[in-house]
């Protein structure tokens, strides 16, 4: 970059006496730059050459406070700016309400402006320094360089944020592997965990018959005791595999010649993390459990530890779908809520999550539905539909009953007289389910509404009128009854009404677009104040996760589910349809997917959290009670809603 | 720049110096020039102790600021000499050994390239009396080199762009605590004069918005800072 006399001089004077690393042949101030860059994305995955030749071509430079950085009566941009410290704001003016509106931020270790610099054209966005800052830029040349050479950095560039997203994601896999460690689901004893009876055998048992005897009892290790019950060894699936593939002369031999000696093991008051960390180290799938004079207790598994929340899972549901009598069923609500807790505190996956949610659910639903034919069996053949977000299997524990009854008429009966067998017991079924925490419907979207008790030929009926009459409040309507999955009774009406309703939609333009309009009705909330947008003005720092976080993905992703004939519900399955039928880049979609399960992952924490404060569940936080990483993630994750419905306006031309 | 030292090192290996002597730059005298076109050095110095007359400098860290911008292209980052260690660990490096660069050539090459790298051009440094004095002593007894740099101390020009901030002391470390810099590693000289080249940005913004528009108008402010100093400890 420098002219300098003579020609030899380089520019920049390094000479090192030290070798211990290859970075150390690098001047002091270039490495300090590529430490700094590391520590954000895609910079964090950039080979260390290339992220050599950023450092060595940077610039480093001061903005105050309010200061304008780029603009968009300036030139073709030909930097990349990299935040060092501070933060950088996007500024439009909006015409109508003659004030500048701040439309996003950039901080620490963010980049810009990568649309203006791909696309060699002026930013349209002002940028404009929020707070003392200083950032670090390279100029075209270098970039150019950069953008041929490292992969990394080439699809960051290209991809923007959703890339970002993907690494946002592992890192928090990542975390939650960790915090698996120190979960305090993991400070269990391990006594409650080994409470199956271990299977034991002697030392001079043939080997053919220990593993008969796993066999039968269906587990993936023996133990082998002495006269006083202390364990001597333990032999393994893995263990007989080993002995098959070295080519064992007999498997009649006893045991102890192949077992192996001394198992691992711990005190029955050790907890699942010691556990967990023996596990790790030694690379063993089983410990025994002993008491403290050395006597065996029982095993724990790898699989038990880590998949502890499935056996609840299995054995909730049992419980649920057996209870005799309501009031159990009401009792085992909070059960549900327990083990949500348990999968949260897991790291499990929030589309994980609410779907055990919704099948607990559905298990529940269906037990009120059997008791109350126990009790008083209408006598009509019916399905029992589920619409809005138990229709999209996406509940979380706030969750209103949103249903209606699809029925079969019986010769010689019409569908008024169906309706009055049937409404008196869907009303009892749905106040049932009111009283096991399924809130009933304000809007009376309901069973027991005579309106939504209808035969398969009514329904019909009343689709095509819903969909060739679109009014406001059939589009109102339609996150309701677009999204709908029976749950009790035969399957076999809904998926032929449903087929119908699909059709007349692909045909309806005009639908769709009417559809798309209305997804458009709940904008992300970002921009203003630290680019979130809250609710309204008297709840200042209050952001509406499903309203404004979720509902414009799913409302969008419905559009295009329904417009391509797309009869899944759910929105992470539609968003997956979508990516097989080409309407999605695949990578688009993992994005979009991603930021919806964050969104809805950050929302059911906050659950989770008003729960143990005994506190009303509301979908309202204040994203100041985030951690910063939280923040940022949900603020992506909005960015991500964003551009789904930049492509719904695309798609629409609105 | 690497291939460029493996140059520069070789040049050396075969015993003639890239450097004349007798065309070093001519320091620049604080003029008319605008400082947002000037290039201003910033450094730092790694010394053996706090003694002007008979410590000896061990490292020069230098950054170069131009257009309101630090330049990591255009960095000097030097260390003469490490009595610690064994010269033959650095073989490995530059490829030269023990009995073809003795130390002192070895820093009186360096002190030209320091020289030919500044190009006359002000320097800024913490406490630059302290910088000053060990680098022109440091000038004189290695090459005889006499002429005198415009210096400019960032100890002054802070408080001076600054007169409201209230830092915990007058140290380098207060004054990038109140902006919250970072130092990538405390005393290590580029290091230092990265930071200290940082809050340099800092003032020199302030300094446009305030009529301060030439090296003259900066260094007469220097210069009215220091008598309002002085008249505020009588």
């Amino acid at each position: 970059m420098r002219q300098h006399k003579h020609p030899l001089l380089p520019g920049t004077m390094v000479l090192f006496m030290t070798a211990d690393t290859p970075d150390s042949t690098l001047p002091q101030n270039t490495r300090a730059i590529m430490t700094f860059l590391r520590e954000h994305a895609p910079f964090s995955n950039m080979d260390d050459p290339h992220l050599a030749h950023f450092a060595e071509n940077a610039k480093l430079t001061f903005f105050s406070d309010g200061e304008e950085v780029l603009s968009p009566d300036g030139d073709v941009v030909k930097h990349f700016w990299v935040v060092k410290q501070g933060r950088i704001r996007g500024e439009r003016f909006n015409e109508k309400d003659n004030r500048a509106e701040t439309t996003f931020e950039i901080s620490k270790g963010e980049c810009f402006p990568l649309a203006a610099l791909i696309g060699e054209r002026p930013t349209r966005t002002l940028h404009r320094a929020a707070g003392d800052t200083f950032c670090l830029s390279i100029d075209h040349p270098a970039f150019v360089t950069l953008f041929a050479e490292s992969e990394p950095f080439r699809d960051f560039c290209l991809r923007g944020v959703s890339s970002l997203l993907d690494q946002v994601n592992q890192r928090i896999q990542s975390t939650a592997m960790a915090s698996i460690g120190s979960s305090s689901s993991l400070d269990t004893p391990l006594e409650r965990y080994a409470l199956r009876a271990p299977i034991i055998c002697t030392p001079d048992l043939p080997v053919n018959e220990a593993v008969a005897r796993m066999h039968e009892n269906n587990v993936g290790s023996i133990v082998v005791t002495d006269d006083q019950q202390q364990p001597t060894g333990i032999f393994t699936l893995r263990d007989l595999r080993m002995l098959i593939a070295e080519g064992a002369d007999s498997l009649s031999t006893p045991i102890r010649h192949v077992m192996t000696p001394e198992p691992c093991r711990l005190l029955a008051s050790d907890d699942a993390f010691d556990a967990a960390m023996l596990m790790a180290e030694r690379h063993f799938a089983h410990v025994c459990v002993v008491d403290d004079n050395n006597r065996l207790i029982g095993v724990v598994s790898e699989r038990d530890l880590f998949s502890l929340q499935r056996v609840d899972l299995v054995h909730l549901a049992r419980t649920i779908s057996t209870a005799s009598q309501l009031s159990t069923l009401i009792s085992l609500r909070h059960d549900v809520s327990r083990l949500v807790d348990t999968m949260l505190a897991h790291g499990a996956d929030s589309g994980q999550v609410v779907k055990i949610i919704t099948t607990l659910n559905d298990v529940t639903v269906r037990r009120v539905l059997e008791l109350n034919l126990k009790q008083n069996d209408p006598g009509i053949p019916f399905t029992w539909l589920t619409f809005g977000s138990e229709g999209r299997q996406e509940q979380t524990l706030l969750t209103d009953q949103d249903n209606g009854i699809l029925f079969d008429t019986p010769d010689g009966m019409t569908e008024d007289q169906v309706r009055e067998k049937l409404l008196p017991f869907a009303r009892k079924v749905n106040d049932e389910l009111a009283q096991c925490g399924f809130t009933l419907c304000k809007g009376n979207i309901m069973a027991s509404n005579p309106k939504l008790c209808l035969s398969e030929a009514e329904w019909d009926d009343w689709f095509q009128r819903f969909i060739e009459a679109s009014t406001p409040q059939n589009l109102v309507y339609s996150s309701i009854f677009l999204d709908m999955r029976a749950i009790f009774g035969p399957d076999e009406p809904l998926r032929r009404l449903f087929s119908k309703v699909l059709t007349r939609i692909e045909k309806n333009a005009l639908f769709q677009k009417m559809l798309a309009g209305n997804a458009l009705q709940r904008k992300p909330p970002l921009t203003l104040f630290r680019t979130f947008r809250y609710l309204n003005d008297d709840n200042k720092k209050v952001l509406d996760l499903k309203r404004q976080g979720l509902a414009p993905f799913v409302e969008s992703i419905r559009v295009f589910a329904l417009a391509n004939g797309i009869r899944a519900a759910n929105t992470l399955e539609r968003l997956d349809e979508l990516a097989k039928k080409n309407v999605f880049d695949q990578k688009d979609a993992g994005a979009w997917k991603e930021s919806y399960s964050l969104i809805q992952a950050i929302r059911m924490r906050a659950h989770q959290d008003l729960l143990a404060n005994d506190e009303p569940l509301t979908n309202y936080i204040d994203p100041d009670d985030l951690n910063p990483l939280d923040r940022r993630i949900l603020r992506e994750s909005f960015r991500q809603a964003q551009r789904l419905q930049q492509k719904l306006e695309l798609a629409y031309q609105l | 720049m690497f291939s460029n030292v493996k140059r520069w090192l070789s040049l050396k290996r075969n015993g003639h110096s890239s450097i004349d002597m007798d065309n070093l730059p001519t320091p620049k005298t604080a003029g008319d020039q605008s400082l947002s076109n000037s290039r201003l050095i910033v450094l730092d110095l790694e010394t053996t102790g706090l003694n002007t007359a008979k410590d000896e400098v061990i490292a020069i860290g230098a950054v170069a600021i131009e257009k309101g911008a630090i330049h990591l292209d255009d960095q000097f980052d030097l260390i003469l000499r490490r009595p610690e260690l064994d010269i033959r660990e650095t073989v490995l490096i530059h490829g030269i050994g023990p009995e073809a660069l003795t130390q002192g050539q070895e820093t009186k090459e360096a002190l030209l390239h320091l020289l030919e790298w500044m190009n006359g051009d002000p320097i800024l440094a913490y406490h630059a009396e302290f910088d000053k004095r060990f680098l022109e002593r440091t000038l004189k007894a290695q090459l005889g080199y006499t002429r005198s740099h415009v210096w400019m101390d960032v100890a002054e020009l802070m408080p001076a762009f600054f007169p409201k901030a209230e830092p915990k002391g007058r140290g380098l470390d207060h004054w990038s605590d109140l902006f919250r810099l970072e130092v990538s590693e405390r005393h290590h000289a580029a290091a230092d004069a990265m930071v200290t080249a940082e809050l340099t940005l800092i003032a020199l913004n302030t300094a446009q918005k305030s009529n301060v528009k030439t090296l003259k108008d900066l260094s007469q402010k220097l210069r009215y800072q220091r008598r309002l100093q002085k008249m505020k400890r009588f």
